[in-house]
């Protein structure tokens, strides 16, 4: 990652943060729905600063840049991913309304605050916006809006104050609307059971002519999206990254101390090239994040092309390693005792935000065919 | 002059006896077999839609919420079916099923739920460890108890027992056991053996009531001292310890057993190197070729798990993909989903067919031969249990019986027939495993946020696909042993575990 000014300051509390509050009860925390909610974390999160991480400051934001918002995921996910997830989905929706230049409308549900770790924002953000056709929007006669419908996975949903969700008109496209979840005819429905980011909770809710507000119309939200997710896609690559150190690291702890036949498994050759190949997609991910990154901080030609790539490369690599992160462990991996197996199904899990991955890969050549920007 | 020429040519590798093991059997293979097989795998998909869909997530949700809950239910269930004897040989009294529809089984019951496929599969692992001592009276004694199980209603499952805490890829080779640190320790006394140590990973263990038990009279050479002991969970000095807390194939337990000077007295001592050196080969290779039969069989049937979760991972994307819009049409008629989707049931029918062949060859060179022999097949097939019983049950207690089978399959078997079989379990175990794993992420490729949700059946996929990749030998442990078997065995400065 390009260093910037005092970084490496936030990068150590980040990650003292993460082995201090989350390192020692994982594996209790990702057992959420069957426990409670990690909310002492949560508090701490806010307390630090981690989220609105975006936002600017007059907006009680901690105005960080992409590249120190990656950074961040980074290391959280390096120990824990859901609480990164947490930030990532919260993030992801504070800037669909900070960018759509309708803060405000929210503003009411914000300041209700929220138990001990502050207003939250959901958003359904492993789906695609355009695949919306469940939930639809009417307009009133006097300007207001109204939802009805379901929504399935929004993440968050359980948590949050509020929601920003892709919603059908009679327009083509979908437009983006927010919807204080106290509101009437709301019905949030039990935490969704997940393969990964457990303590991440997401729901399926049910909206009954609900009152909401409208941050982009059609013709505005796909933009608006784009500009948002363009950036997020970099940041799922941060988590990525994340979770591909932590289990090269830990591969590589136990293979230096455990012994098979006669030796440490360090030194059977085969597993000393699934560790090299581990090590050098780590590498790769945090070259072409760190480029990504930098790439989105200045807008140049193409900064989103080189996100989406970036985002598609490591997220599908961290499927890799954390499959391989397991095996060097051997059936020791596999046990939730260790971190590995969490890692891998934490991997899985990030690889599906932002909508289906091969979709993904079709607009990003939609993208270059374009020939706007050059790739 | 001729066939000598051409006998040359084939016997360079490629072999021709190791590739054609599917062509060979079409000789020698009792007709027979291929009812039994349909009748079984038609029982196995009443089974699966019956027990094992509807019960699948329930049992996995069970399992999140009380880590020590065992699935006693479905255990009583699969034995009220008959799925625990039904493969055992009708000279022990079991339902006498040919041993290659067992992987056919393995795969359905697979594709509804890995965990419930190994509540079976897993029992006749401990069957073939058993089998591989050849010891008929203890193999009688042992298999008479599950039959006696079924009956009464009160499963009798057995396990296999090797995995230690400082051994695990070592105990499956005799020249990494040779160097390996193991704690099992069978200490020979009047009348049998004192057992001591410890056991982890044993799949099934809190479940089963049968322990075959690999311990060594010498720890400090374990390679040439291993000693099976059937084990069971009423004898003195005997318990479980813990359960492993499992990503995945949760229905199946992990269990820890301890032993505490357990007595296992001589007529369950199924295997140990006084018996052993009676034999041709040297009391090392010997051990390796009952490890060997017992892992042709036995991978054969983890290359069927693997098989059933790459369909189950198929079918739960071809699923959601008749029924869901991307883009304002069906999935299914995007392209892109039609190849990911043929991709996936590609690697459906090439784990199928190796882990058929590898039951081919079983059934040619190894595990099964005996029992797939025309006429001992029919023989055993019409005569009636009670006849069976009453005739030929007491002849298997006499040591000639043992001797006569130990003679067949120690003596008689050839090196390259068991490096035949060895080394197609190898393949398929390895092979179907990876694919079972590359199915499950395709399918959440295709699925994207639907596919991670515990209530759509893929993510259980996965994580029960990821454990087949790491049992019955790593994956890495079976391409070395395809290298042993059927790479280096032509190659004189080929040294395989060194490096």
């Amino acid at each position: 990652m390009k260093p910037v000014a005092g970084m490496d300051v936030f990068e150590r509390m980040v990650a003292d943060f993460a082995v201090n509050e989350l390192a020692g009860t994982r594996q209790e925390n990702d057992r959420y729905p069957c426990v409670p909610l990690f909310e002492d974390v949560l508090a701490k999160a806010r307390g630090v600063g981690f989220f609105s991480a975006m936002l600017p400051e007059e907006l009680d934001g901690a105005q960080m840049s992409i590249s120190e918002l990656c950074m961040m995921l980074e290391e959280i996910s390096r120990v824990d991913a859901s609480l990164a997830a947490v930030i990532f989905t919260d993030t992801f929706a504070k800037e669909l309304l900070y960018r759509s230049g309708n803060f405000e409308s929210a503003s009411a549900a914000l300041a209700r605050g929220n138990g001990s770790f502050g207003p939250l924002v959901a958003f359904p953000s492993h789906s695609d916006p355009a695949d919306c056709g469940t939930l639809g929007a009417e307009p009133s006669d006097t300007g207001t809006w109204s939802v009805s419908g379901e929504v399935k996975y929004v993440v968050l949903g359980s948590i949050a104050n509020g929601a920003v969700l892709p919603a059908g008109t009679k327009r083509k496209g979908y437009a983006l609307l927010f919807v204080d979840l106290s509101a009437p005819g709301v019905e949030i429905g039990a935490p969704v059971a997940s393969l990964g980011l457990r303590a991440c909770p997401a729901v399926d809710i049910a909206f009954d002519a609900t009152p909401a507000t409208l941050i982009a119309a059609e013709g505005e939200s796909a933009a608006c999206y784009a500009r948002v997710a363009g950036r997020m896609n970099a940041a799922t690559a941060a988590m990525a990254l994340g979770l591909m150190r932590g289990s090269f690291e830990e591969a590589l702890a136990y293979a230096r101390q455990r012994r098979q036949g006669g030796r440490e498994i360090v030194n059977w050759s085969e597993l000393r090239r699934i560790l090299a190949r581990m090590a050098v997609k780590v590498k790769a991910g945090e070259l072409a994040l760190s480029r990504a990154a930098e790439a989105c901080e200045t807008e140049e030609p193409g900064w989103d092309l080189a996100a989406q790539a970036a985002a598609l490369a490591i997220t599908e690599n961290a499927v890799e390693v954390t499959t391989d992160g397991i095996q060097a462990l051997g059936g020791n991996g596999y046990m939730e005792d260790y971190g590995q197996e969490k890692r891998f199904r934490d991997a899985a899990q990030v690889r599906t935000y932002l909508g289906l991955a091969p979709v993904r890969e079709l607009k990003l050549m939609a993208g270059i065919l374009q020939g706007d920007a050059p790739f | 002059m001729v066939a000598s020429a051409d006998k040359a040519l084939l016997d360079r590798e490629p072999r021709f006896d190791d590739i054609t093991a599917s062509l060979a059997s079409t000789r020698s293979l009792p007709r027979g077999v291929i009812a039994e097989t349909r009748a079984a795998l038609a029982m196995a998909r009443r089974f699966n839609e019956a027990v094992v869909k509807p019960r699948a997530r329930e049992l996995d949700a069970a399992k999140k919420e009380d880590p020590d809950y065992l699935p006693w239910e479905i255990v009583a269930e699969a034995n009220r079916w008959g799925f625990y004897t039904m493969f055992i040989p009708k000279i022990f009294g079991g339902g006498g099923v040919n041993l290659g529809a067992l992987s056919y089984v393995l795969e359905e019951i697979g594709s509804g739920c890995t965990g419930i496929a190994n509540l079976i599969g897993v029992h006749y692992l401990g069957v073939a460890t058993l089998c591989g001592s050849w010891n008929i009276r203890v193999m009688n004694r042992v298999f008479r108890d599950t039959v006696e199980g079924r009956e009464s209603g009160e499963p009798c499952l057995i396990s296999l027992a090797i995995t230690e805490p400082e051994a695990g890829t070592d105990v499956e080779e005799v020249d990494l056991v040779s160097k390996a640190k193991v704690c099992c320790h069978a200490r020979r006394v009047e009348g049998g053996y004192v057992l001591n140590g410890r056991k982890i990973f044993i799949s099934n263990g809190h479940l089963s009531k049968w322990h075959m038990t690999i311990a060594y009279d010498d720890l400090s050479n374990p390679a040439e001292s291993v000693v099976m002991l059937a084990v069971h969970n009423d004898m003195k000095g005997f318990s479980f310890g813990r359960q492993e807390h499992k990503m995945g194939q949760k229905a199946c337990p992990a269990s820890e057993l301890i032993y505490e000077d357990v007595f296992v007295p001589d007529e369950l001592v199924a295997i140990d190197c006084p018996q052993g050196r009676t034999y041709r080969r040297a009391i090392k290779e010997l051990n390796m070729q009952v490890i060997d039969y017992v892992l042709s069989g036995s991978r054969a049937g983890v290359g069927a798990f693997g098989t059933g979760v790459a369909r189950g991972a198929y079918e739960e994307a071809l699923r959601f993909a008749r029924e869901t819009e991307v883009g304002g049409k069906l999935l299914i008629n995007h392209e892109w989903a039609q190849c990911i989707l043929a991709e996936m049931y590609k690697n459906v029918a090439l784990s199928r067919l190796s882990y058929n062949e590898t039951n081919y060859a079983n059934g040619m060179y190894g595990l099964f031969k005996v029992l797939q022999y025309k006429p001992l097949f029919y023989y055993l097939k019409y005569m009636p249990q009670t006849l069976i019983d009453r005739f030929i049950q007491p002849l298997l207690e006499l040591p000639v019986v043992t001797w006569l089978f130990r003679k067949i399959y120690f003596d008689w078997q050839k090196d390259e027939e068991a490096q035949r079989t060895s080394g197609w379990a190898s393949i398929s175990k390895f092979a179907s495993t990876d694919a079972g794993i590359r199915n499950s992420q395709l399918a959440l490729e295709l699925m994207g946020g639907a596919g991670v949700r515990c209530d759509q059946g893929a993510e259980k996929h996965l994580r029960d696909a990821k454990l087949l990749q790491i049992y019955e030998g790593t994956n890495q442990l079976n391409r070395l042993n395809v290298f042993k078997c059927l790479i280096a065995r032509s190659i004189p400065d080929a040294v395989v575990f060194e490096d």
